[in-house]
């Protein structure tokens, strides 16, 4: 047949690396008993990172985990296994797969169930939740889990950012909030004291944060060089390199990985290799998480030309000096400072634009900075709090921005059966074709 | 005279259509799980009965969820875009398309034949012809009879459930209990309707909006769609083959395009053989 021949998508080499990130994750939490270290059942981006990494406590990501099942397409004796007391499909995948994870292991006394992909997750001496305006179920996961581990304490702390409000002053509200998630991270620090029975070593804590922030400048400076044309690294990749800023923050090993990708990818730029040759769409990635049994999706789109330069799921910081974080001696009261400019530092910018918000600003930057041609959301259907409101924010992109065509793909994190290859990638060719039409109408 | 051809294979029907400066031929036959075979048959009974050799075909594209599946086929074209270019042809005032084929529905919002957005439900069989055609099974109704019959209710039976299994279960209990099987099929064309124009409101649904699709040969359903967009609906006079005449139409522009760059086309194959469905 006359089909048009298909580019080869090029990944970096740096992101071969990641799967031993992950599974030095995974076994950490089950040689961290031998080695007298406390292990907590953790959450991403909760603020508590650098108080886990300072006090040798070692987190055992449930996240991870449960996305290691999907990508592996193991996750469903973990799903059938929770559903069977009755926890619904349309609860958080994430979570069901690892409470069903966790049910078994209890069933077996604490001992890793069999087949667990790559090895299983060890039994936390606590669990740190988190109810956030990010993610709602972080709040509840623990304190179900906990029913299956009585023994196990479950500390839940709350992280809040002043809900946007185009009519507020938001630089009023922050200091408030800010003063607030302070006091809940040193309740963390307290908790995480009483459970190891060891002191917070705070200067270990300020070199901690210290190099997180060198982290975050890092990992911005090596994702903006995606902005080259052609690009150098995909959101395929990037799914795979978020893994040390995501789950490895604080550490040395976190900052090395993106000096090495950073190098890579400027080699490639030099060299003139990009993910597509030729390239002939720049999309992005503008909302949700991605289906982790179908990451080969995005060789799909590689293959017809189309590349994704950025992406907003995963690029969980920012440049610290756009920021403009007040100076503090307390690196407690910095990591809150973070964590709320993280969010707010759009808001300005979506007051200018009338109508918009400052996700849709965000997205709206990536597209210009990025030079992209399209968007794609992915609708999850377990991941409620994320993915409500993608379908109002790509009509207010439309609306307020430019009526660029937009690919809504639906499906889930980890459950497979609401996944149809087939049906996704005649979604992903149709759209091609609207982006075809599209350049055309723009000239 | 040039003649191009569209091949649309669909989940459950294949259309082929030739067109030169007219619409030459259009056939319409059952897909089976041989789509190579049965795209080599629909073909051929095409070019039967338009008085044409395979060797008079200028440029064939294929269309559908099936359109890897024809080796004679010069260039694949999703539906999405064929329909919105047949369409475009047939009804011009059209900006919103509702498809209801046999095994998904979509909306598609164009301009001047051009796909400007879809969306598409694939995942669940209600709001599909499958979803129709269980139903009419089950009350023991042949499927073309059905719109004509939910026409003569005397009200919309509500039928609660939208998982396909259970709304036949659904059926047959409130069959009965006596519920008039017209009442009953109102009540269906009720449920797909609401489910296809919230899928399709998805959209910035815009005037003059058409159906298309084996759905759009059902009275009852195209009603209940009225009745949920709130204005009357346009449908083709042979709504299946939209996607087919998009196709040809396609390749009537692509081939256009070639010509004038100076370029003959690069075609597939130069005769129709029989294929294997395991080649």
């Amino acid at each position: 047949m006359a089909e048009e021949k298909k580019g080869r998508a090029v990944a970096t080499s740096t992101a071969a690396k990641i799967p031993k990130f992950v599974r030095g994750n995974l076994s950490a939490t089950l040689k961290a008993k031998e080695e007298g270290k406390k292990v907590a059942a953790a959450f991403i981006a909760d603020g508590q990172d650098e108080i886990m990494r300072a006090m040798d406590i070692v987190p055992a990501w449930g996240e991870s985990f449960s996305g290691v099942c999907a990508a592996k397409r193991d996750a469903e004796k973990y799903l059938q296994k929770a559903e069977s007391d009755n926890f619904s499909r349309s609860l958080c995948t994430y979570a069901t797969c690892n409470i069903g994870f966790d049910m078994m292991r209890e069933e077996l006394g604490g001992a890793t169930p069999e087949g667990a992909p790559w090895g299983g997750m060890g039994r936390p001496d606590m669990m740190l939740g988190n109810g956030q305006l990010l993610c709602d179920p972080r709040f509840k996961w623990p304190q179900a889990t906990q029913h299956y581990q009585q023994d196990v304490p479950v500390f839940v702390t709350n992280m809040y950012y002043p809900p946007w409000d185009p009519n507020a002053d938001h630089h009023e509200q922050e200091a408030i909030y800010v003063k607030y998630a302070t006091e809940e991270l040193r309740e963390t620090v307290k908790f995480c004291e009483k459970i190891t029975g060891k002191k917070m070593d705070w200067d270990r804590l300020a070199a901690t944060v210290e190099l997180s922030d060198k982290t975050w400048d890092l990992f911005i400076d090596t994702y903006e060089l995606r902005k080259h044309i052609p690009t150098p690294m995909d959101t395929g990749d990037a799914m795979n390199t978020m893994v040390p800023l995501t789950f490895n923050l604080g550490t040395q090993e976190a900052y090395d990985f993106y000096v090495d990708l950073n190098a890579e990818l400027r080699q490639k730029i030099a060299d003139g290799v990009g993910v597509a040759n030729p390239e002939r769409y720049r999309i992005i990635w503008a909302a949700g998480l991605p289906s982790w049994f179908a990451l080969g999706d995005f060789q799909y789109f590689n293959g017809k030309g189309v590349v994704f330069p950025v992406e907003v799921t995963y690029r969980g910081c920012e440049k610290i000096e756009r920021l403009d974080l007040p100076k503090t001696n307390d690196p407690l009261e910095h990591i809150a400072w973070r964590w709320v400019r993280y969010w707010t530092h759009w808001y300005d910018a979506a007051k200018k634009r009338p109508g918009s918000t400052p996700k849709v600003e965000r997205i709206i930057e990536y597209i210009e900075d990025y030079k992209c041609d399209g968007a794609v959301f992915h609708s999850a259907f377990s991941c409620r709090s994320w993915h409500a409101g993608i379908m109002q924010q790509a009509a207010t992109l439309k609306k307020v921005y430019k009526d660029i065509p937009i690919l809504i793909m639906e499906g889930d994190i980890v459950d497979i059966s609401s996944y149809n290859e087939a049906d996704t990638h005649n979604r992903i060719d149709a759209f091609i074709e609207t982006l075809a039409a599209y350049k055309k109408r723009q000239g | 005279m040039d003649y191009f051809a569209g091949v649309d294979i669909g989940s459950t029907m294949t259309k082929v259509v030739i067109v030169s400066d007219r619409i030459e031929v259009s056939l319409i036959g059952p897909t089976g799980p041989e789509h190579r075979k049965l795209a080599n048959r629909v073909m051929e009974e095409a070019l039967n009965k338009a008085c044409l050799t395979f060797e008079n075909l200028t440029y064939i594209v294929a269309t559908g969820y099936g359109r890897i599946n024809v080796p004679f086929a010069d260039r694949q074209i999703t539906e999405i875009t064929c329909h919105a270019k047949g369409l475009h042809s047939l009804l011009p005032s059209v900006k919103t398309v509702v498809d209801i084929g046999g095994q998904d529905s979509k909306g598609i919002k164009v301009v001047n034949g051009k796909v400007m957005n879809f969306v598409m439900n694939d995942k669940c069989a209600a709001g599909t012809g499958r979803f129709l055609e269980i139903i009419a099974d089950s009350l023991g109704v042949p499927l073309e009879k059905i719109g004509e019959i939910s026409l003569t209710a005397e009200k919309i039976a509500a039928v609660s459930s939208t998982c396909t299994v259970f709304a036949e279960q659904e059926i047959i209990s409130r069959l009965a209990s006596g519920e008039p099987i017209a009442n009953l099929l109102a009540g269906i064309h009720d449920a797909v309707a609401t489910r296809v124009c919230s899928l399709v409101k998805k959209l910035n649904v815009e005037a003059d909006i058409a159906v298309t699709g084996g759905g759009a040969k059902n009275i009852g359903l195209v009603k209940a769609l009225e009745s949920k967009f709130g204005r009357a609906l346009l449908v083709p006079p042979e709504p299946l083959i939209t996607g087919a005449l998009g196709a040809a139409l396609m390749g009537k522009d692509i081939f256009a395009k070639y010509m004038a760059e100076g370029q003959k086309p690069t075609r597939s194959v130069n005769k129709l053989e029989e294929a294997t469905f395991f080649e």
